[in-house]
Formats: C-alpha cells, structure tokens, sequence
C-alpha cells in the first residue's frame, strides 16, 4: 500500500529532490552549466516517465492520508497535467540549451529554480485543499519571480521581475484571503467536502463563500491575464529570458488551470453561475484589449504576449461553457492548452533561438526576407503563426474547434461568435510575420549573425513543429501513433476521474 | 486499407509538391513533374467521366473515420454537379501548365500550383462539412504564397487583403457548421458533421436558420464574388501572377457556385427557395454592375477581372433561378466561362511577358504581328459574349429561359444585358488586337508550341460543347434533377 501511494507522487518526489539536489550542488565548481542543464533535462524525463505509467487509467486515490489527510490528491487527472506540465518543462530545457550557452550570465542556480517551479505547478494540480494550492502557487511563482530577474545586467529584465513580484503577490494575497472566507464559510477548506458542505447550504445565505471564491478567481484571472488584470503581461513577458517567456506562457497556464478546474467543477458546482454574466464580460473584454494589444506590437515577442492574452480568451469561453457542457468544454480547454503550449512554445523557442545574441531586436522588421537566408526556420515559424491563427491542417485550428463547439453545445454562440470575430483580426498580426518573411528580398543587417541550424535546440522545435501538423491532421490511420482522437480522448477520461467517489 | 481514386486526386499533388519541396531539384524538373501530375489526373478524371452512372446519386464514396469522438470524417464522393468541375480542372490545369511552360521559372510557383490543386480537389470532394471546410480554408495558403511571391504591384497588401477577406467569410461558415453539428448531437444523440446527416436536422427554429444560412452565403459569396462582397477582386487579379488569377477565376471562383448547389441546396432547401429571388436579381444586378464597372477600364486584366465577376453573378441568377434549365444553363456557363476567361487571362499573361503591362491605349495591330495569338483570342471571347456556335452562347440561353420561366420581368433584363458583355469585350478586340496603331508592338511574338498545345484543347472543347451540348449535359442532368425535385421540390420537367 505504501509503496503503491508512493509511486503515485514519485514524479513530485524526483522533481523535488532534484530541485534541492542542484541547490546543493551549485556551489561545486566542478560541475558546469552543460551538465546541470543535462541533469535537469535527466530528472524532468526520469518524472515524465514514471508518470507515463500512470497516464490514461481511469483512477483516483488519495497518497499516504494518514500522513497528507486528504491534501493531496492523484487521479486520471492530475496525471494529464503533469505530464503536460513536464513536458513543458523538458521542452523548455531542451530549447533553452542554446540560450543558456550563449548567454552567460545564468548561474546554475538558475536550474535549480526551474525544478522549483516545475515542482510547485506540479504540485498545484496534485493540490486537493486550497491552502496546499496556494503553497504551490507561490513557490511556482517566487521560483519565476527569479527566474525573470535572473539576468540582472538588464534594466528590463529587473523591472519586469519586480513588476510580476508586486502585482503577483498582491494577487496571491486575494487567494489566501478567498480562502479564509470560504473557511469561514464552510468550515473545511478540502475540496471536494467544500462542495458537500456548499450542497448543505443550498438555499441559505451563501455570499460569504461568493466573496471568497471571486476573490479566488481574482488571482485565478491574473495569473492567465484576463482582463481586467492583464497588464502585467505584456511588459513581464517582453522583459523575462525569452525561455523562461515561453515556460510562462505555455506551461504555467496549464498548472493554472489545472487546479481552478479541479475546484470550479466539482466545489463551486452548485454556485457556478453567479458567475456567468461576469465572466461574458470579462471574455469580451480580454478578447478586444488582447487583440487591440496584438495588433499595435512592433516587437515579436510583444506580439506573442499579447496575443497570448487573446488566448486567454478563447480558453476562458470555455471555461464559461462547462457549467452548460461540461465535458466537452472541460476537455476542450485541456485540448486547447496543449495546442497552444505546442504552438507558443514553438514560437517562443524559435526566437529565442534566432534572437539568443543579445542585440538582436526582435521585431517585424527583422524578419523582412528571413525565408530566403533561412527557409526551415522560416517554415517552423510559419507553422506556428498559422497554428495560433487556427487556420486548418494545425492542431491550433482543432482547438478552436473543440472550444466553439463546446461554447455552441453550451448556448453560448453569442461567445463563439466573438471568438471567431477575434480570431479573423488575428489573421493580420500572425499572417504579417509570414508575409514579411517571404515575400520581401531578404536583408541581413550587419553584425547579426543568426546561429545555423544544428544542435539540439532546432531538433526539438523541429519535432514542435511536426507536432502541430500531426496535431491538426493526425488520424487514426497510423496505427499505434496517438492521433487527434487520443489527446481529446485522454482529456476526457481524465475529466471523468474528478467524479469518481 | 486501400486507397481510392479520389484521394489519389486530391494527395498526389500534396504529396509531389512535398517532395519537390525538399528535394534540391530545378525549376524544370519541378515543371515537368508538375505537369506529369496534372497529366496523371487528367486520366484519373477520365476514368471517373467514364465509370460515372447516369443517377443522382453520390458515387465513387470513400469513408475513414477521422476524428472519432466529434464524429468527424474523411469522407468523399462525387455527383454529377461535381464531376463536372472534376473535368474542369483536369483538362485546364496542363493546359494552363503549357501556357506557363517557360514562362514561370521558379520552383515554388509550381509547388504552390500543386498545392493549390490539393486544395481544390479536397473542397470538390468532401462530403463531411468538417473537412470540407478543412480543405475550403487550407486551399488559401497557396494562394497566399502564390500571389505575395510572385505578384506585381503592391502584391503584399493583395495578399492580405484576399486572405483576411476571405477567411471572414469562411469563419462564419465555420461557426454555422459547428451550430448545425451541435443541434445534430442535441437531436440525435451523436455527434456527426456528414452532410447526409446533418440535412437530417429538424430541431433548428427558422430564425436561427437564417442565420446560418447567411453564415454559409457569406462565405460563397465572397468567393464568387457577389455584389457587394467584390472589393478584393480587382486588385488581387490585377496584382496576381497569370497562374494565381487564372486558378482564382476559373476555378476557385466555381468552386464558391458548387458550394452553394451543393451544400446550401440540401441544407437550406426552403431558405433557398424563399430568398431565391433576392439572389436572382442580386446576381442580374451584379452583372449589369460588373458590366459597366469593365467598360470603365483602361488595363485589360482589371476589365477582365470584372467580366468575370459579371459572368458569376449570372451564374449566381441561374442557380437561384429553381429550375432545371437555370440550372443546367448554371453548370454550362461554369465550364464555358472557366474555359473562357482562364484562357483569356493566359492569352494576357502572354501579352504581358511581351509586351509589359500596358492600358488598352497602349495597344494595337496585334493580329498582324501574332495570328494564332489572334485566332485564339477570338474563340475565347466569342464564347465569353454568347456567340451562337461557342459554348457560352447554350449556357446563356439556358440561363435566361430559366430565369424567364422563374420570373418573366427577370428574364427579359437578364436578356438584355447579356449586351452588355458583347459591349466591352468587342471594343476590346477591337482596339487591343486589329485595329493598327502608332503604339509599338514589335516586341510582341506569336504563340510557342507548348502554349498553341495548351489553348488548342481549350479551343476544341468551346467549339465542340457549342455545337453539341447534349455530349456533356446528360451526365449532369440526374443530378440537377434530383435536387430540384428530390431536395426543393420544384421545377418538374
């Protein structure tokens, strides 16, 4: 029995341990960053596979209760993320290796950190009671709050890491102070007896657990950017290292998610659409201001941030539809953040790589001729903006899919509507980039020189970028090879273990 | 799993291009591997023409699931109103190869040819409205790089502007399909996007239908194009490389006509009845408006551009016309026409490789230096305006008796403003090709071989519908006829 509840948070324990194994070690200077940047790379691939046993039973259980009580909880679920999370963080580390080589003001502590965070978005999704959740929230989040500032011979980077310190934490403060109402409230603060209790209660005078739960999703909107709280993102994500960039964009959302579906689905089940106006508004806001954003950005990266805001959006148009459809909305939103984690990160990776000498401005500009010095890297790059556009034949455009269906199953074709009137603006600033790298003489200013392709970086997002076809055209002609039918089909099963009992 | 004809159609073209993507090969060897391709389809579709049954029925059915849990599928099939447009674009693209023969010398003009005819074979065959959609958007990005990488003028703009215009229109299609696939999975219980499933739908209050209905139009009407939807037109096929501008108006402008038989017809029956005679006088308006908008003209290719435009609102007017001669007449003009103007836009191409892009008061006494060019150019436009012997007369005779029999008042317009084209396109003959002028065209030559091979079937098939229409009308007439009484209900011959 021990040994079974053990294996179930063996992914948590290999990711911890190494985070403090590193910590430890980085004083030694014998080792040097090639290896920590391997070592990193061996534990987050040691985690992903102990975690692939478990992925796609069907299961729930809680480890060690005697120990945890019931704060930790492993089931189908928290399986799936993870291993997204993982994921993240492994491709993160691979595209990151070129990074970290060229610029050499990451100390190796820096990796160290990164498992940190990893650990605490892992643990978010395991998170089973909300004081546990906000522990994990913050120790993902101070671990960033570093890892941005990390490189401090940049003004930017300072600022951006203050500014995510400040407002993040200000946020944070409004989930423990949730959580204090709704305890107050309720008198538990473990999910799943929140619900039991909120189900007593029917009928009665609930607005103390209202105000709490709204206080939640306060910090809940800030940490995906919606609006009215998404101002911080584009300034964070422009000043941070752009790996780290893309580890906050595409893996920490996931961790988000994770947990703010675990609690909305079965807890706040009974009292879910107090909210519903609410969110309409705030969905309509965080497409408009996000695509307004997007289309002003000169910059790349800010770009990408922006629209990552737009994103936010379509997943929050999901995330109002799983009070009306639930399952299909809840795997829809699973099945977005990955297609989005592909693309983004795939984005993000590939500038980073091109960008990783520190003069290079990345904007539109730069990219003037770029297919014609580089017709691989300006192919991946177009996969990816055609992915995030949605347009078909990328897994980007199966994600839309899933989300317009969901939000139309759920009445909310109005919403569906918008999200597609957001997504037509959005042709512009990705189809832009695609325009700008082919269809114009190619100009390579002096003094940039942009690394060819070899190493392991281009490979992986190579692999990204075959991914996100295969995403949006895989079948089930291959046999044995995961198509579109097995994400959506995991997500599902992994939706359906929150309701076991 | 075997493989079938129509999927060998639509992924052989992907699949050669991939591979000349990748492989270090010249722009020749791409050509001719390009033209092989469109040679191999050619036979295939040959092959198709020739096992095709005379029924209304779908044949030639391939079904693999795809995305299993939304009820997704790959699912093809052909019936009559398609095969046409099958012949269509098997017999004008090696044409349409050979005219471009030495005149397109990079490889990724021919990979975005082969692309583009993926594309459009995988929207001419879908059954499943998912895919379907799939291929009517995925279609667009060889037009993008085919128009931004080789186009003139400001060519990047066009681009854009034709991409973000038409994917508008697309999305709110996407958004009706996806409304029409959940009311299926609210009223049956499972998930299915197939059309044959989805006419099924009963549970859809009309309101809500109207909408959907205009979701769809938006979408067709911005590819044909319809009044008003038109403003893309002029500056993309002005700015578009002769291949790109003759795939837009010959083919991919039909395929926005198919779309509407073949989807709204089944979908919309009641809807399609009920607003037809909006579309009948839009499209006879579109026509007259056209018409004029190309005598306006000074620059051949714009005034082409709007001949055709011209052209598809009447076929728009037939389709809508509810009976089995504006119908036919719809079919016999899509061929005609596409016939007709893509050999026209190539015949301009031609000229311009020659000559430059000039107004049409720069030219003049063209017939002396190049008769072939001259004899070609005759036949094409004689078929544009109707002239009795060419197919474009049968087609526009069979379109305004429809609209006649649909609506007498309609019908007598619809006469008389077939004019119109016989206006401009004479003035244009006249003043670009015979008459003499100080303008110096010595630089213009006559046809090459590859390009009189190319016209010649073109040439042969005008002439040869002109004079014998029933050679090609029966194989679509079931078809037509099963939408018209099995779907609307109406026009009983």
């Amino acid at each position: 029995m021990l040994w079974t509840h053990l294996g179930y948070l063996l992914p948590l324990i290999i990711v911890a341990s190494g985070a403090v194994l590193l910590m430890l070690l980085s004083p030694v200077e014998r080792f040097s960053m090639e290896r920590f940047s391997l070592f990193t790379f061996v534990i987050l691939l040691l985690a992903l596979g102990v975690d692939i046993v478990y992925f796609g039973k069907l299961f729930t259980a809680f480890p060690m209760e005697g120990l945890f009580s019931k704060m930790l909880i492993v089931d189908s679920y928290s399986v799936y993320f993870d291993a997204l999370i993982l994921s993240g963080a492994l491709v993160t580390s691979l595209i990151g290796t070129h990074y970290f080589q060229i610029k050499r003001h990451f100390k190796k502590e820096f990796f160290s950190l990164f498992l940190f965070s990893v650990f605490g978005m892992m643990l978010l999704v395991h998170a089973n009671e909300l004081l546990t959740a906000f522990i994990a929230l913050e120790i993902a989040s101070l671990s960033l709050y570093v890892m941005i500032g990390f490189q401090k011979i940049h003004d930017k980077r300072v600022e951006a890491s203050y500014q995510y310190l400040v407002l993040g934490s200000i946020s944070g403060t409004f989930f423990l102070l949730g959580s204090a109402l709704i305890y107050a409230g309720l008198g538990t603060t473990i999910l799943g007896d929140l619900g039991k209790a909120l189900d007593g209660l029917m009928g009665k005078d609930v607005s103390l657990i209202v105000i709490g739960a709204t206080f939640i999703l306060v910090t809940f909107l800030f940490k995906i950017s919606a609006f009215p709280f998404q101002n911080w993102t584009i300034d964070v994500y422009d000043g941070s290292p752009l790996p780290v960039t893309a580890f906050m964009a595409a893996t920490f959302k996931v961790a988000i998610f994770g947990f703010i579906l675990r609690l909305m689905l079965i807890d706040l089940d009974p009292i879910r659409d107090i909210w519903d106006t609410l969110f309409v508004v705030v969905i309509l806001a965080t497409l408009l201001y996000g695509t307004f954003l997007a289309i002003i950005q000169e910059s790349l990266k800010r770009m990408l941030a922006a629209s990552s805001i737009v994103h936010t959006g379509y997943l929050l148009i999901a995330f109002v539809s799983i009070g009306y459809a639930g399952e299909s909305a809840s795997s829809s939103i699973i099945f977005y953040l990955v297609a989005y984690f592909l693309s983004a990160m795939g984005a993000f990776g590939l500038i980073s790589y091109i960008a990783a000498d520190e003069h290079v401005r990345v904007t539109y500009e730069d990219f003037r001729g770029f297919a014609h010095v580089h017709p691989y890297m300006a192919a991946m790059l177009s996969v990816f903006m055609l992915s995030l556009a949605g347009i078909p034949s990328t897994i980007g455009f199966v994600g839309k899919f899933y989300i317009f269906t969901g939000a139309i199953e759920a009445g909310y074709t109005f919403l569906a509507v918008c999200g597609i009137i957001a997504t037509f603006i959005s042709i512009y600033y990705y189809f832009k980039l695609i325009a700008l790298m082919y269809f114009y003489p190619a100009c390579e200013k002096e003094g940039t020189m942009i690394p060819t392709l070899s190493g392991i970086t281009p490979i992986t997002i190579g692999v990204i970028a075959i991914a996100v076809i295969w995403g949006g055209i895989g079948n089930t002609f291959i046999a044995y090879f995961p198509g579109v039918d097995f994400l959506i089909d995991t997500a599902r099963l992994s939706y359906m273990s929150l309701f076991i009992k | 799993m075997s493989i079938g004809i129509l999927s060998i159609i639509i992924f052989l073209p992907m699949v050669v291009a991939l591979a000349l993507m990748v492989a270090p090969f010249s722009s020749r060897i791409t050509r001719n591997a390009a033209f092989g391709v469109s040679l191999t389809i050619f036979a295939l579709a040959l092959y198709i023409y020739t096992h095709f049954e005379l029924t209304g029925t779908i044949q030639f059915k391939e079904f693999y699931p795809w995305i299993k849990s939304y009820g997704i599928s790959y699912s093809l099939g052909i019936d009559g109103f398609s095969l046409i447009i099958l012949m269509l674009i098997a017999t004008l693209i090696p044409s349409a190869y050979l005219l471009l023969w030495n005149n397109a010398r990079s490889k990724s003009y021919w990979i975005s040819m082969l692309f583009i005819q993926s594309g459009i074979s995988g929207t001419l065959f879908s059954l499943d409205l998912f895919l379907f959609y799939f291929f009517w958007e995925a279609m667009l990005l060889p037009v993008f790089m085919i128009i931004g990488l080789f186009g003139s003028g400001n060519r990047v703009f066009s681009t854009l502007k034709i991409t973000i215009y038409t994917i508008m229109g697309s999305l709110f299609m996407f958004v009706s399909i996806l409304y029409l696939g959940v009311a299926h999975y609210y009223e049956f219980g499972v998930w299915s996007f197939a059309l044959s499933d989805l006419v099924n739908i009963t549970t859809i209050a009309r309101e809500q239908k109207i909408f959907l209905f205009f979701g769809f139009m938006l979408a067709f009407a911005i590819k044909i194009p319809l009044f008003p939807f038109h403003s893309w037109l002029l500056q993309t096929y002005s700015n578009s490389p002769t291949g790109g501008v003759f795939l837009l108006s010959s083919i991919m402008a039909k395929l926005g006509v198919y779309a509407l038989v073949r989807f709204m017809i089944p979908l919309f029956p009641d809807l399609f009845a009920q607003f037809s005679i909006y579309f009948v006088a839009l499209g006879i308006f579109g026509l007259v408006y056209f018409g004029i908008a190309a005598i306006c003209q000074m620059n051949i290719k714009k005034m082409f551009a709007y001949s055709s435009a011209s052209h598809l609102g009447f076929i728009t007017a037939g389709v809508f016309a509810l009976n089995v001669q504006g119908m036919m007449g719809s079919a016999f003009l899509i061929v005609a026409h596409a016939i007709a103007t893509g050999g026209l836009f190539l015949l301009v191409g031609v000229m311009e490789r020659h000559l430059g892009i000039r107004s049409l008061s720069g030219l003049g006494g063209i017939a002396t230096k190049a008769p072939w060019f001259t004899l070609f150019f005759a036949i094409m436009l004689f078929c544009t305006v109707g002239i009795p012997g060419t197919n474009g007369f049968v087609a526009e005779l069979l379109i305004v008796l429809g609209i006649f029999h649909y609506n007498p008042y309609l019908g007598v317009l619809s006469a008389l403003t077939v004019l119109v084209a016989a206006s401009y396109m004479f003035w244009v003959f006249q003043k670009a090709v015979l008459v003499k002028s100080d303008n110096d065209v010595s630089n213009m030559k006559d046809l090459s071989l590859y390009e009189i091979l190319g016209l010649l079937p073109l040439a042969v098939l005008i002439i040869a519908m002109g004079v014998y229409p029933d050679l090609f009308l029966y194989k679509i007439e079931p078809t037509l006829q099963h939408y018209l009484i099995d779907i609307l209900h109406v026009g009983v011959k």
